[in-house]
């Protein structure tokens, strides 16, 4: 075992007595505890002030039949973004409970809920122990990612309640929205309760698209997986499919071309510069703005047709393999892009001049749907919205993949977490990508651009891998089963961590700025729900 | 400003920058083209995603940016089932949006089109068979036209509304 550094070794000294194990897997210590000592060592983690662990993922992985065991994962980031620590705990043969963080950490609430639903295991004493992905008609006792639950199971449909928050008093009424809304948008339910204009109270209830995605990953090779992880989310098919594979990548010990890691580093970056350019035109326009949006889908659209030239899918489907990439591009090509790219620079450049100046748009903007710095901690949330909250992450400096660690880049931060702090962390990183971008042009190295798999996982393994997406910090986490097969795949979109603020920084504000609020956090419902 | 004002002047018109569609357009029933007759030289659309991966939904939305453009061909899309002609539905049918679905369809007023739109709303995709999923859409209200595709592209969709609509590009 690699020698562990002076944190953790710290956190391994402080905690020796009660220590199960320990191992280190790709580099990331794994702490084994027993359930009883659990909250004490993540709250540990997370009040330390030298350590500030953010949980950054929390899941079960149910290891029968090789073994009557399920094991709880928790994996956080000391000093947000900083090194990784995985905190390990197994219930052995018919132990269900587990000890729930979620009183001590914040950001294990919703982790902890989908547990109990998707695996059946308790956490005891959560304060909120509702049902979360299985709605109320679901039948009592499902638990879909049990080994010995078929995937095809054909559920029967039961009567239930779902039990919403109530406010009540003079005046309180409830605005129940959705889950299909006006618009051109994905399903869920927002529900307000307000008093006269603002919002006391916001309850969001979504998992209406749950499509089993972790489950079909079980039917699925570590190969042919790519193609069910392109589709987790499809504005961000590029960022999932590449998540998933550096995970593969790295459960076969693979090494990918370096020529693959800057095409990949590419296509990654030209996916986040469509999908904000779209995202600046639509907040524009949620506030009235109609001329950005005008400019900015056009520009978005510009963008994706030439990805349906490059690669001949406009969202990029096909293109990530276990291995590199399946399209290379020829010098001629890569001019190509930076000649459009140069074009739809100047336009966006001149949009910019005229959006920050626009104080009917501004005012619109500021002091609108603020997420507190604190509120963003205590949940880890991720991504541009936490960039807009002074929340220093971003996977590609943090934990490099791809070519990031041969670029530079700088990571755009703001402080007041509104609306406007938000599209300006988009403008920023808009031009970021366009460098990162033109580097990629510039530096790229000549040789294959994917190379053939001979080797195989032994069942049991893992691998964890990270993806800085256009919204955020991506993860998969995938164990190998048997004959090149899944165990199980852990999906987590940025969206999963930040839905659960967009209440907080709904409240006080006016429920006709609830879509400007939302749209500036563009989360996705596809990738939450899985 | 102004400066900007007469670039965007000389710009000219974008309407129309894409490449033509060079899928077939699909199939449609001498029905379906009736029921669109109705309607006349427009079709109001009310989408309905009911479990996508949000591919559908965003090539939905392009077809409503200045390139495109469908609204010239009368070509709208409804805040509500109760004014709209037409459904998009996309997406497998989960097993959580099955009644909103069919909520959506009783509320649409007769002859209501319906349009399946993306691979996943035809034969579920990659996700037919899984727990979560009841669908395809047409396992549970009456389909008129298939648009495959995963996504279809806007000028496939485009090119599908419009042979419903019994319309040419040109027009
Ligand atoms: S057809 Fe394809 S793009 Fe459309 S929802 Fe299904 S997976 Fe997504």
């Amino acid at each position: 075992m690699d020698k562990l550094n002076e944190r953790v070794q710290e956190i391994v000294n402080t905690f020796k007595d009660r220590l199960v194990d320990l191992e280190q897997i790709q580099g990331i210590p794994v702490l084994y505890f027993k359930k009883e000592n659990i909250l004490e060592i993540a709250a540990y983690l997370h009040k330390t002030p030298s350590l500030r662990g953010t949980l950054s993922l929390q899941w079960a992985v149910d290891l029968n039949p090789v073994k009557p065991v399920h094991r709880i994962y928790y994996l956080f980031s000391l000093e947000s973004g900083g090194d990784w620590l995985i905190l390990a705990v197994d219930l052995m043969e018919k132990d269900r409970l587990f000890p729930s963080i979620t009183p001590k950490i914040q950001a294990a609430k919703w982790y902890e809920r989908e547990i109990r639903d998707m695996v059946g295991l308790i956490p005891v004493g959560h304060p909120d122990l509702r049902r979360l992905v299985r709605h109320e008609h679901w039948p009592k006792g499902t638990h879909v990612l049990k080994k010995d639950f078929p995937w095809n199971t054909v559920l029967e449909r039961k009567e239930g309640t779902y039990s919403y928050r109530h406010i009540e008093g003079e005046g309180v009424f409830e605005v129940p929205v959705g889950p299909i809304h006006a618009g051109i948008i994905e399903p869920g339910h927002f529900r307000f309760s307000v008093a006269g204009e603002p919002i006391m109270q916001l309850e969001i209830r979504l998992f209406w698209k749950h499509r089993g995605i972790e489950k079909v990953f079980e039917n699925l090779s570590l190969i042919n997986g790519v193609s069910l992880a392109e589709k987790v989310s499809g504005d961000t098919s590029f960022g999932h499919s590449l998540c998933y594979c550096q995970a593969v990548e790295s459960l076969l010990s693979v090494e990918v071309p370096p020529r693959a890691e800057y095409l990949r580093t590419l296509f990654l970056e030209l996916e986040r510069l469509h999908n904000h350019i779209g995202d600046v035109g639509a907040i524009c326009n949620d506030a009235a703005y109609a001329l950005a949006l005008a400019h900015c889908s056009q520009m978005k659209e510009q963008i994706m047709q030439l990805l349906d030239r490059l690669a001949g899918h406009r969202f990029l489907r096909g293109v990530n393999r276990v291995g590199g990439v399946a399209v290379d591009l020829d010098s001629s090509q890569l001019d190509g892009i930076l000649a459009e790219l140069a074009k739809i620079e100047e336009v966006f450049k001149d949009l910019t001049e005229i959006l920050f100046v626009n104080a009917s748009l501004i005012d619109r903007l500021e002091t609108t749907g603020v997420l507190k710095e604190q509120t963003a901690r205590d949940y880890g949330v991720l991504g541009v919205a936490g960039r807009a909250s002074n929340i220093n992450r971003d996977v590609r400096r943090d934990h490099p993949f791809a070519a990031y660690r041969h670029l530079s880049l700088k990571v755009p931060l703001y402080q007041y977490g509104d609306v406007r702090a938000r599209v300006r962390v988009r403008v920023d990183e808009i031009h970021e990508s366009l460098s990162i971008i033109r580097q990629v042009c510039r530096q790229i190295p000549k040789g294959p651009a994917s190379i053939e798999i001979f080797s195989s996982a032994p069942a049991g393994k893992w691998a964890l891998s990270a993806v800085e997406g256009w919204r955020g910090e991506i993860l998969y986490f995938v164990m190998a089963g048997e004959n090149g097969g899944i165990h199980r795949c852990k999906v987590r979109d940025p969206s999963f961590v930040n839905w659960p603020v967009l209440q907080y920084a709904a409240l006080g504000n006016i429920i006709p700025d609830f879509p400007l609020i939302n749209k500036s956090f563009n989360l996705s419902y596809a990738g939450n729900d899985l | 400003m102004f400066r900007i004002i007469k670039k965007s002047l000389k710009k000219g018109l974008v309407t129309g920058q894409y490449p033509e569609s060079v899928t077939p357009v699909p199939a449609v029933s001498d029905a379906a083209r009736n029921k669109a007759k109705l309607f006349h030289r427009s079709l109001t659309i009310r989408e309905v995603d009911t479990g996508s991966c949000n591919g559908c939904e965003m090539e939905m939305n392009a077809l409503m940016n200045p390139m495109y453009d469908a609204e010239r061909f009368g070509i709208h899309i409804a805040a509500s089932p109760r004014h709209a002609d037409a459904l998009v539905v996309t997406g497998p049918v989960t097993f959580n949006m099955e009644k909103s679905l069919k909520d959506v369809y009783r509320s649409t007023p007769e002859p209501r089109l319906i349009f399946a739109l993306g691979d996943c709303a035809i034969d579920c995709g990659m996700f037919k068979n899984s727990y979560a999923v009841t669908g395809p859409v047409e396992k549970h209200i009456p389909v008129d036209v298939k648009i495959p595709g995963c996504p279809p592209r806007p000028n496939e969709i485009l090119a599908a509304l419009l042979a419903v609509m019994d319309r040419r590009k040109k027009e």
